[in-house]
């Protein structure tokens, strides 16, 4: 027994001593915290990109697919979507940055981009699926009404899609902030980044890999709740 | 055709056709609706009565034909379909309330939206159609908390705060539960016996006799007979009417 508590205080000995050595010595945490601030800063403005290009495409899409115009349009949007669904999105990473954007040195605006662009196929996918369930009957009562049709897509369709695809897009946003960890393969300090610099400074692993593990569980799941709050709020209406 | 001395002519339908890739549903349907009229549509499922009712707003485009509704050539596409779909009211077999919105909402957006009425307007004349239908104290109730009958209801004066000149059903009872039918030809036959020109496609042939100013049979996409509800059911001439009635009667 006496032995058993012995190797527990060594542990624990061990344990503290890699937890100073990665983060205490040298301000090492920092190399953490920059590189939260700069997945958060990706995860956001290519959430923005992708949200506002994925609406574009779906609206196209769906405008398509329930009254036949826009061919031209569509057809760029199916091979867009396409595409991009169709490549790794670390192959895209690292296109925009060492092929398409090669004069661009700092890799956080590619990174925006590429995950924005990548996101944006996802999405258009996810509210044209949104669009297409909501019962064609809501888009003629609108239409019967007088109200035309952007008045009714904006004050009828697109709301009853915002509420259906909500969890969906919660979900895709989770795997976007997840997938920019890729981004260290163009060189971007971002958090997983920064787990791997001091991994090499101290030769440990597991303290740093698991600090990181845990710093994303714990982001998805505040970014989960306040979707899940979001949701709950939108079905006032369902009772 | 019978005239009706009570209006002019509201809607005039000339020679209206309608296919669906090879399908002919319309072949030819001329006929007037004056103000003031009851039509009732009848027919067999698939005789194109429902598609009739649909083009007169054109949530169908009709393939041929014309259709003057006031005056105005509205299969023109020149002309702007919505500020004539504000005087056409509809009520739909499914009633398409929005679902996100409490059935004042559901009744006020559309006349501030293209009326520019405030809210208080809005809701003040939304409130006093609901009081007419029964319903002023589910006002704030969400389409899902309501019965089939209520929904139908909420609907039908929906499409009133538009103040239409004409109200378009569209087998606003088939999908009601039949305790429910009751409570919805009631609304429609006040809003008849208050002078609205209406044009009904229905199975209920109790409310074609009883309310109907005019009786339609509609098959294979042409008008096959119409005439005043007392003849068209005690004397029809037309050998498919007299069989369709001698099933649903």
């Amino acid at each position: 027994m006496e032995a058993f508590w012995q190797s527990i205080a060594l542990w624990w000995q061990s344990l503290c001593d890699q937890f100073t050595q990665c983060f205490i010595e040298d301000n090492r945490w920092e190399y953490i915290t920059d590189g939260l601030l700069v997945t958060l800063e990706v995860t956001f403005f290519a959430v923005l990109i992708g949200i506002v290009l994925g609406f574009l495409l779906a609206i196209i899409r769906a405008a398509h697919e329930k009254t036949g115009k826009l061919k031209i349009l569509n057809a760029i949007a199916h091979i867009y979507v396409t595409v991009i669904r169709g490549i790794p999105t670390t192959v895209q990473v690292m296109l925009a940055y060492f092929v398409i954007f090669v004069n661009i040195k700092d890799p956080i605006p590619v990174a925006i981009l590429a995950f924005g662009v990548n996101s944006s196929a996802y999405v258009a996918e996810i509210m044209r699926g949104g669009i297409l369930s909501v019962d064609a009957g809501q888009m003629e009562a609108g239409r019967s009404l007088g109200l035309n049709y952007t008045q009714t897509m904006k004050s009828i369709i697109l709301p009853q899609v915002i509420k259906n695809v909500l969890p969906a897009l919660g979900n895709e946003f989770i795997v976007l902030m997840k997938e920019t960890s890729v981004s260290a393969f163009i060189g971007l300090n971002e958090l997983t980044r920064g787990g791997d610099i001091i991994r090499g400074i101290t030769y440990t692993d597991m303290v740093p890999l698991l600090t990181v593990a845990l710093i994303y569980l714990v982001l998805v799941m505040i970014f989960s709740r306040g979707v899940s709050i979001l949701e709950r709020r939108l079905r006032a209406s369902d009772h | 055709m019978t005239t009706n001395e009570k209006g002019e002519v509201l809607i005039h339908v000339e020679n209206l056709q309608k296919t669906f890739g090879k399908l002919h549903v319309l072949n030819g349907i001329t006929t007037d609706i004056c103000r003031g009229d009851v039509l009732v549509v009848i027919g067999p499922s698939g005789s194109g009565k429902s598609t009739f009712l649909r083009c007169l707003n054109l949530l169908e485009e009709p393939t041929g034909g014309h259709i003057l509704f006031e005056g105005t050539d509205i299969t023109d596409p020149k002309v702007d379909i919505n500020l004539h779909r504000r005087k056409m009211g509809m009520v739909f077999q499914q009633f398409n309330l929005f679902p996100h919105m409490t059935v004042l909402r559901n009744m006020t957006l559309a006349p501030m939206k293209l009326l520019k009425k405030t809210k208080e307007q809005a809701e003040a004349r939304a409130l006093e159609l609901l009081d007419l239908v029964g319903l002023k104290d589910r006002a704030n109730a969400y389409p899902s908390q309501l019965s089939g009958g209520q929904k139908q209801r909420v609907a039908i004066v929906r499409a009133l705060c538009m103040e239409p000149d004409v109200m378009l059903f569209d087998e606003p009872t088939s999908a009601l539960d039949p305790e429910m039918v009751g409570e919805v030809l009631e609304v429609m036959k006040k809003l008849a016996q208050d002078g609205m020109t209406m044009v009904v496609v229905t199975h209920e042939m109790g409310f074609a006799r009883e309310v109907g100013t005019r009786v339609m049979f509609i098959d294979e996409g042409v008008i096959q007979e119409q005439n005043d509800p007392q003849t068209f059911f005690t004397n029809p001439q037309n050998p498919r009417l007299q069989s369709f009635l001698s099933k649903v009667l």
